[in-house]
């Protein structure tokens, strides 16, 4: 493991949400910084159903016209309409992206695309096998220098099931990632304090480590018992042994190495489903810290999926106030008074991405801010609801990494969406990356 | 009746579209100019493509590309002319329907139950049986995932991963921490309070709406069972129900506490009683020893009563001391004499828990010989097996390797158990086969019977009757299922089979909309969902008809959803049987508040959801999902808003792609468009004014056209043509529901005869569910691995 000497005491010395708090600290140490290799980063945030895009008709102007969620016009001068105007402020920092999709995306249902939003893979067969997502590839290369490895969020949690995952991530062999739900178990996770000492902790690890690999040798004779089927299904939990035999190990090498300390005032951790503004925002602020602290370099959050039928995040744009649940509110878009009823969502949303942005972008690190070592990739699935092509999306933030940004640009469908994943990938570390049915680079996006 | 049955099945399944005769006509007139034998266009060939989609993988990928591209009309070209709607359905619907055969072969289990790890619920209560500690083992597991059966016991949904094992292991070094004790026996504390705290004008001996009894305790135990134990009487309120006690633990007075609640008690009595809450004191916020802001523990007592539901607990009561009323009381009221607070219970030292496991034994002396015996001990009821000499082998191992490196023998064997709760022994219902199937064994049939009907590990009397060899012995087995069904643990299975089965959790996937909707109060919902539950418990326990679940007589309330619903009900928070009269338009699940609220938008009726729940839940029959890229419905039509909800999904039907499936569904919805999104009777549907404020009303419109042909008119008429027409279609469903449910596993197509079997005798008994339970217990499906 590589770690610089200057990550101990920062980490010990970052206090608190703003980062003002270790600014100081941060200052007298530049000396030191100047040299060190900053941290280059991944983000990827997903909302499901697509957004509202009334069209301007000929004769006459529509006046819900101002909530169709592209620019009106290509290029460095295009204009934000309503939605988007939180952005305002950031328009150096982001490009947005029309007409691209995920060509494997196109052939299925209108609801069963969020499982590819970061792997491209073309869901087939019975199983509806998955591939490696972005965040896990450019994890499993390059995120060996921090307490963990990647950080996969959601507001529902867990895997869900294939088509209606609760999770943007996949794992190199196409398994699901669970995703963490529970602010204050995020936060435990990050920066929890410890109720053992050191020696207690270390003792346990090392137990563990025993443990599973006597588990692991024991449950190879379980599986020769097991007929056919059940193998394959026994198989899942060998590679979870082995998967926190790989964490344990990383846990015994941070093991003298103390958490960042948070401190959590402002930070609403009870916040839940009933409190969906709360829960958004937290969740997004933790992320920031996550990056702050140098906690993870690849992070997900999927803020919501297209399992209307079991999704705790259907019912968020009621209980805010925007009248209708997420379905109703993303079906309702051509209807009369739709555009904007699914409008003011969209901008509520992107208000959310402004507000994380805009945090990376007010904190110093070495000589720039975190988003300038930050991609951040921001969209949906859907263009509008059932639409699998023209995905909205933002890339935000990874202009000292190499990206170029200020514009709004627009792709015909023979370029696919893993276009942008190889740019990304190529400037994060992994040069001559491939992904999927990746045909090159784009270079509307490179500086 | 069998004949009856399967003919009333195999209705529903859309015939199957013939290729010579009804698929390659068209094609040939359609689509081998270009894609046959003289061209080749983007190297599609469609004269020679297999038409056996199951015999030939690549064949069904073509295939496959070629409905997209259909769906997409991609195809024919622009210059050609377009498919008539007629023609691209019938092209469609074959590819479909031999696409959905190729998958459903491909998920092929042969009928045979797939290794099953526990599921929240399962491991939560198999943990609780087996340490004997009452605490939330499944606090940090990621949330699992609802099969497409809309069950949380299917093997092949149920995922494993290093996150979840590393927080099952969490879990179980904590429950160990628990169940096995050290040191000597802890100090008991006891204490008696005959006052309240008046403490910045809190605390009261009458409680209200909004007052308190506290308590203070500057010594308190930190771990163990306690006892809160109040003296109390009732003064009830004429048309109140009864008022309800509630205790709750912390060590803050201000609204920032953290603080846990016992489930509160109703007081049904006006004459001084004891009323006992128990609980494990470490579950509760305890302040810190470091901590001196807010020293010592607070103990509450207050008024839970809500119309008969549950209260926010202020974090200050109003104060003033309640004074006593003049004339009648408009609040059920309850007056608190004193309290108690007893901590830590045990009866013995070491307490049941600890010996159960670490049980007094001659060879204890010798560590090596007595960690074996109570690993064999141990593992045995884990593994829910019988366990050979060289299983222990492992653990012995382990444990001798810790031992020299932790303080305690205790400690040692703490962490070897926590390495069994691991194993994939434990964690998942491991049943050893080979190629072919054989009947389970008796161990193994303890387990499918205890995880079906108590959703957890099966007790003393379950093991010895496996040890012994009998439980499969068909009389032996019937008296069990019969135990099994009496004992408490039982409700269970009413709590994940119909809780799943009929979707009560959508209730809390809606948000109702205070707008249309102001005196809705959201803790009606657990209301709701306690009427459902406890209906079908009730069907299940008297074993009754299961009919009941289309119409009955009677439904299930508590005071607060009687009253919700315009009824006179019971006076308490227990769920009780209220007679209905037909003018009460209730009766059935279908009228319930967890059907009508969990199936709304919040603000209406969402009469496509209800359909849907009817199809897919009721009559086993659920529609296709929505293909891609169907269009939106384009509607600029600015009266769009003074449609009834049944004329704009008659709009929606013009268009004939959407049609195809919304003629099979909408029908079934719109008979329930009577009932609102608060699960009320209405004459009027309110709908917000598209320009300026205001609220619009419209008259209902329940007619409807099923399917069928046959019209219905309103909830009545659904119910009675559902019992007319659709009652062994029900009975067929239920059985499918139960039987995947009981397997914890997907039906297929081998198991076509059994369901038919099973359902041909569940109607013979007259539709009872608990004699289906029998039967689904005695079925060879059951009974094989």
């Amino acid at each position: 493991m590589s770690r610089k000497s200057w990550h101990l005491p920062r980490r010990t010395f970052l206090q608190g949400l703003g980062a003002s708090l270790s600014l100081p600290f941060l200052e007298c140490m530049a000396a030191d910084v100047k040299n060190a290799v900053r941290p280059k980063r991944f983000c990827a945030i997903y909302f499901p159903y697509g957004v509202s895009l009334p069209r301007k008709s000929k004769n006459k102007a529509n006046p819900e016209a101002k909530w169709q969620w592209f620019p009106d016009a290509e290029g460095r001068d295009f204009q934000f309409n309503e939605s988007l105007k939180s952005l305002e402020p950031l328009r150096k920092q982001v490009s947005i992206l029309g007409g691209l999709s995920h060509p494997n995306g196109r052939k299925i249902g209108g609801h069963d695309t969020a499982d590819i939003f970061l792997t491209a893979a073309e869901l087939k067969g019975g199983q509806l096998k998955n591939s490696v997502s972005l965040d896990q590839l450019l994890a499993a290369k390059l995120g060996d220098d921090t307490r963990y490895r990647s950080l996969s969020l959601s507001v529902d949690g867990g895997v869900g099931e294939a088509t209606r995952s609760s999770t943007l991530s996949f794992s190199r062999s196409g398994q699901p990632v669970p995703a963490l739900h529970n602010p204050r178990l995020v936060f435990n996770r990050l920066f929890g304090k410890e109720d053992k000492s050191i020696n207690s902790r270390r003792q346990e690890l090392e137990n563990s480590d025993h443990m599973l690999d006597l588990v692991l040798e024991h449950s190879k004779s379980v599986r020769r018992k097991l007929g056919k089927q059940d193998q394959d299904k026994f198989d899942e939990y060998l590679q979870s042994v082995r998967q926190i035999e790989q964490r344990v190990e990383r846990s015994e090498k941070w093991l003298d190495i103390p958490k960042p300390k948070i401190e959590i005032t402002g930070l609403h951790l009870d916040a839940d489903d009933k409190t969906p503004g709360d829960l958004i925002k937290t969740m997004l602020d933790l992320m920031f810290l996550a990056i702050q602290t140098d906690s993870t370099r690849f992070l997900t959050y999927q803020m919501g999926n297209m399992n209307g039928a079991t999704s705790i995040a259907t019912k968020f744009p009621s209980l805010l106030g925007f009248g209708k649940n997420q379905h109703s509110l993303a079906h309702g878009w051509n209807k009369p008074g739709g555009a904007e009823a699914l409008g003011k969502w969209d901008r509520f949303r992107a208000e959310q991405l402004s507000y994380f942005l805009q945090r990376l972008q007010d904190t110093r690190e070495n000589e720039g801010t975190l988003l300038d070592h930050t991609m951040v990739l921001y969209g949906s699935s859907n263009s509008t609801t059932h639409n699998n092509t023209n995905y909205p999306l933002v890339v935000a933030g990874g202009d000292k990494l190499g990206l170029k940004h200020g514009a709004y640009h627009r792709f015909g469908s023979d370029v696919p969406l893993s276009n942008l994943f190889v740019t990304m990938a190529n400037r994060l570390g992994m040069p001559g990356s491939r992904f999927v049915d990746s045909t090159g680079e784009m270079t509307e996006l490179i500086a | 009746m069998t004949l009856s049955v399967l003919l009333l099945a195999s209705a529903l399944v859309p015939a199957a579209i013939n290729f010579e005769e009804q698929v390659k006509p068209i094609l040939e007139h359609r689509c081998f100019k270009c894609h046959g034998e003289k061209k080749q266009k983007g190297d599609l060939r469609l004269d020679t493509l297999p038409s056996n989609l199951l015999k030939d993988r690549v064949a069904a990928e073509t295939w496959h590309d070629v409905r997209d591209v259909l769906n997409l009309s991609e195809m024919p070209p622009e210059k050609e002319e377009p498919l008539p709607p007629a023609e691209l359905k019938i092209l469609t619907s074959w590819i479909t329907q031999k696409i959905d055969a190729v998958v459903a072969a491909q998920k092929h289990t042969d009928g045979r139950v797939i290794l099953r790890r526990l599921n929240r619920t399962e491991y939560q209560n198999t943990m609780r049986d087996l340490l004997g500690i009452e605490m939330d083992y499944t606090k940090n597991l990621p949330p699992e995932a609802l099969s497409e059966d809309g069950f949380r016991n299917n093997g092949e949904v149920l995922q494993m991963s290093d996150l979840q094992l590393e927080y099952y292991l969490e879990a179980a070094r904590k429950g160990l921490a628990k169940a096995i004790v050290t040191g000597s026996q802890p100090e008991v504390f006891e204490n008696e309070f005959t006052k309240t705290v008046k403490d910045k004008n809190r605390g009261s001996h009458l409680l209200d709406k909004d007052q308190q009894f506290v308590a203070k305790l500057m010594d308190y135990p930190e771990e163990g069972e306690i006892l809160i134990q109040a003296k109390v009487r009732a003064q009830f309120a004429a048309g109140r129900g009864y008022p309800r006690l509630r205790a709750a633990i912390g060590y803050r007075a201000d609204v920032q506490a953290p603080r846990g609640f016992i489930t509160p008690v109703d007081v049904t009595s006006e004459d001084w009683q004891t009323i006992e809450f128990r609980a494990r004191i470490e579950n509760f916020p305890l302040p810190s020893k470091t901590q001196s802001k807010f020293p010592g523990l607070l103990l509450w007592l207050d008024n839970a009563y809500a119309e008969g539901r549950d209260k926010p607990l202020k974090a200050r009561g109003k104060g003033k001391k309640q004074k006593a009323q003049k004339g009648p009381l408009t609040y059920p009221q309850i007056e608190v004499a004193s309290m108690t607070f007893t901590g830590p219970i045990f009866n013995d030292w070491p307490p049941s828990h600890h010996t159960n496991i670490l049980f007094p034994s001659k060879s204890r002396s010798n560590e090596e010989t007595y960690s074996k015996a109570v690993l064999r001990n141990f593992m045995s009821k884990a593994f829910r097996r019988l366990i050979a000499d060289e299983e222990i082998s492992p653990y012995l191992r382990f444990f001798k390797s810790a031992r020299p490196k932790m303080e305690s023998f205790e400690e040692a064997i703490r962490e070897t158990l926590a390495m069994v709760l691991i194993s994939p022994d434990f964690l998942y219902l491991v049943e050893p086969s080979g190629s072919s199937k054989r009947p389970v064994s008796d161990w193994e049939l303890a387990s499918r019977l205890s995880y079906f009907l108590w959703s957890s590990m099966p007790d003393p009397q379950l093991f010895s009757l496996a040890k012994k060899g009998t439980l499969s012995q068909p009389e032996v087995l019937q008296k069990e299922i019969s135990r099994m069904i009496s004992d408490k643990r039982s409700w269970q299975f009413v709590e994940q089979f119909a809780d799943q089965w009929l979707d009560v959790g959508a209730l809390q996937r809606v948000a109702i909309n205070p707008n249309f909707y102001p005196k809705f109060d959201s803790s009606l919902k657990a209301s709701m969902r306690g009427e459902t539950l406890h209906f079908f418990g009730e069907l299940f326990q008297k074993n009754l008809s299961a009919l009941n679940i289309l119409d009955s007589n009677f439904t299930m309330l508590d005071e607060s959803l009687a009253k919700h619903y315009g009824l006179t009900g019971p006076k308490g928070s227990n769920f009780e049987r209220v007679y209905l009269k037909s003018e009460d338009y209730r009766g059935g699940v279908l009228t319930q508040g967890s059907v009508l609220v969990g199936n709304s938008t919040g603000a209406d009726s969402h009469p496509v959801k209800r359909a849907v729940w009817i199809r897919e839940r009721l009559l086993g029959d659920p529609p296709a999902p929505p293909p891609p890229n169907v269009p939106d419905l384009d509607s600029t039509d600015p009266n769009f808003a003074r449609l009834s909800i049944r004329e704009q999904l008659a709009e929606h039907r013009k268009q004939v792609s959407c049609n195809e499936c919304h003629r099979g569904i909408d029908p079934w919805g719109i008979s329930l468009e009577n009932f609102g999104a608060d699960g009320l009777w209405r004459k009027k549907i309110l709908r917000k004014k598209i320009k300026g404020k205001g609220i619009i009303k419209l008259p209902v419109l329940a007619e409807a056209t099923l399917p069928d042909g046959n019209a219905v008119d309103g909830i009545a008429g659904l119910k009675n043509y559902l019992l007319k027409h659709r009652r062994d279609q029900f009975a067929r469903a239920f059985t499918s529901k139960l039987l995947t449910y009981a397997l914890g596993r997907r039906l297929e197509l081998v198991d076509e005869k059994s369901v038919d079997e099973l359902t041909e005798k569940f109607i013979e008994s007259e539709y009872r569910i608990k004699d289906l339970i029998h039967l689904v217990v005695a079925s060879k499906t059951f009974q094989t691995k």
